[in-house]
């Protein structure tokens, strides 16, 4: 009788495999010959997102660049790193409650260990431990793709100032984050916590191996490049655990918050 | 039972192994590994690193598969001489992106984590790993003309095909199909004159 019962799962096991590896890997071909090439995301609004686009474009060339050159003169990499990490630690409120909100218990798990052990041993979050050491990566979670996750779709594609690629969808989920910034609840002034995000953008700069520059430098048209790697990177964050768990390195990125450039891993 | 289990096993046996095939995993690392010999060379410089790479990843790309992917619907109507025309911008294109973030991809390890099969596709799934970053990147590859090759690169979620797919797609909407050739062309020697 045991041994049957154990045959049973044991074949119920590779049926579920099975099909499960069989439906992933059809949909990994899927729609390669569609009729219509594949719409990735709307972009009724083109025209305005392009004039965003283009002045976004010369602030980072004659403005953040710059900056996060002569900032990189100033402070060494390891600081420029510690400096990341503080930030990705301090967003942790963020992506813990975005993934107990789509019952990652994995994930959730994952921000606590990480935020409790980063926050002591790694000194108030400037060293990464949990990472360096126990080997365990920042998860990526926000409330857009908790919005995702609910069956949300993008809504239509949005180039924000400064901000960069995002969506009717994921602005909101910035806006829904920003409540969870621990930021928000200090006494800062409006300047001084300008100054923070500042800095916080100017260090993710800094930390870049010039992926922008290098998708303007090779792309026909750059602005429907990014449409539609945001588009893909969106959608396999929303859809997989697996870029979300272990795979993804994070200090660099996290929340897509203020993050214009870094969101794109070549 | 006995019987059962052991037919279980053979079935994924031989489902696994895609039968006598080559392995698509084992060429996606004869790949790597032979443009990392040829990156981490002491004796070539960067002119001499770019122009043997540049060789090496045609032989394992299916430039022809990419094409039609990257052109869905628009590659049926196209005459043979626009496709051929398109193929060789394309490679270039291709080629100049990949030359261009050489020292991102040199400077990892790669691991290769799993590879599954079904006819004559495959998707082989790793990731580069340097002090600080890890990369996911998938290989979607056909098997064709006795080898396995590369059809589509994912990384991090990010269709190297679908992304061309769409952009393309879109500014043939509004040039028309000798309007993108003519960027192409454009674009290729910009980048060829800047390398």
């Amino acid at each position: 009788m045991l041994v049957r019962i154990f045959t049973l799962c044991f074949l119920g096991c590779f049926l579920l495999v099975g099909t499960v590896a069989a439906d992933d890997f059809d949909t990994a071909f899927g729609d390669e010959f569609s009729a219509a090439p594949a719409e990735l995301i709307a972009d009724p609004l083109q025209p305005l997102n392009r004039g965003t686009f283009w002045v976004n474009d010369k602030l980072y060339f004659y403005l953040f660049k710059p900056v996060a050159k002569g900032y990189r003169l100033v402070l060494p990499r390891p600081a420029r790193v510690s400096v990341g990490n503080f930030f990705s630690n301090l967003a942790t409120p963020i992506r813990a409650g975005n993934a107990l909100l789509q019952f990652k218990f994995r994930d959730f798990g994952t921000e606590v260990y990480r935020f409790v052990i980063n926050s002591t041993f790694g000194i108030v979050g400037f060293f990464d431990p949990a990472k360096s050491v126990a080997g365990v990566n920042v998860t990526v979670e926000d409330f857009g793709q908790t919005l995702g996750r609910y069956g949300t779709g993008h809504g239509f594609y949005l180039v924000l100032p400064i901000v960069g690629p995002s969506s009717l969808r994921d602005a909101t989920g910035v806006f829904v984050d920003s409540f969870a910034d621990p930021l928000r609840y200090t006494n800062l002034e409006t300047l001084e916590h300008m100054g923070i995000k500042i800095l916080d953008v100017e260090n993710r700069l800094s930390l870049d191996r010039e992926t922008y520059e290098s998708i303007v430098r090779d792309s026909i048209d750059p602005y429907l490049f990014i449409r539609a790697a945001y588009a893909q990177r969106r959608l396999a964050q929303v859809g997989e655990d697996t870029y979300n768990v272990n795979i993804f390195e994070g200090p660099l990125f996290d929340t897509d918050l203020l993050n214009p450039f870094d969101w794109f891993g070549f | 039972m006995k019987k059962i289990l052991l037919s279980c096993l053979l079935i994924l046996l031989f489902s696994t192994s895609g039968f006598a095939l080559p392995q698509p995993q084992a060429r996606v690392k004869q790949m790597v590994d032979s443009i990392l010999g040829v990156l981490q060379h002491p004796d070539l410089n960067a002119e001499e690193k770019k122009a043997q790479v540049s060789g090496r990843v045609q032989e394992y790309l299916n430039v022809q598969s990419m094409s039609r992917r990257t052109l869905g619907s628009y590659w049926e109507g196209a005459t043979e001489e626009q496709r051929q025309n398109f193929s060789a911008l394309f490679v270039r294109i291709l080629e100049g992106t990949y030359l261009s973030r050489i020292d991102d991809y040199s400077a990892g390890t790669v691991q290769y984590l799993k590879q599954r099969v079904k006819d004559n596709k495959a998707i082989v799934d790793t990731v580069i790993v340097s002090k600080e970053l890890e990369i996911p990147v998938q290989y979607k590859m056909i098997y064709d003309a006795d080898s396995w090759q590369v059809f589509d690169l994912v990384i991090e979620g990010v269709s190297l095909v679908k992304n061309y797919r769409s952009s393309y797609g879109e500014i043939i909407r509004q040039a028309g199909y000798d309007g993108l050739l003519a960027l192409m062309g454009e674009k290729v020697q910009a980048m060829e004159s800047s390398m």
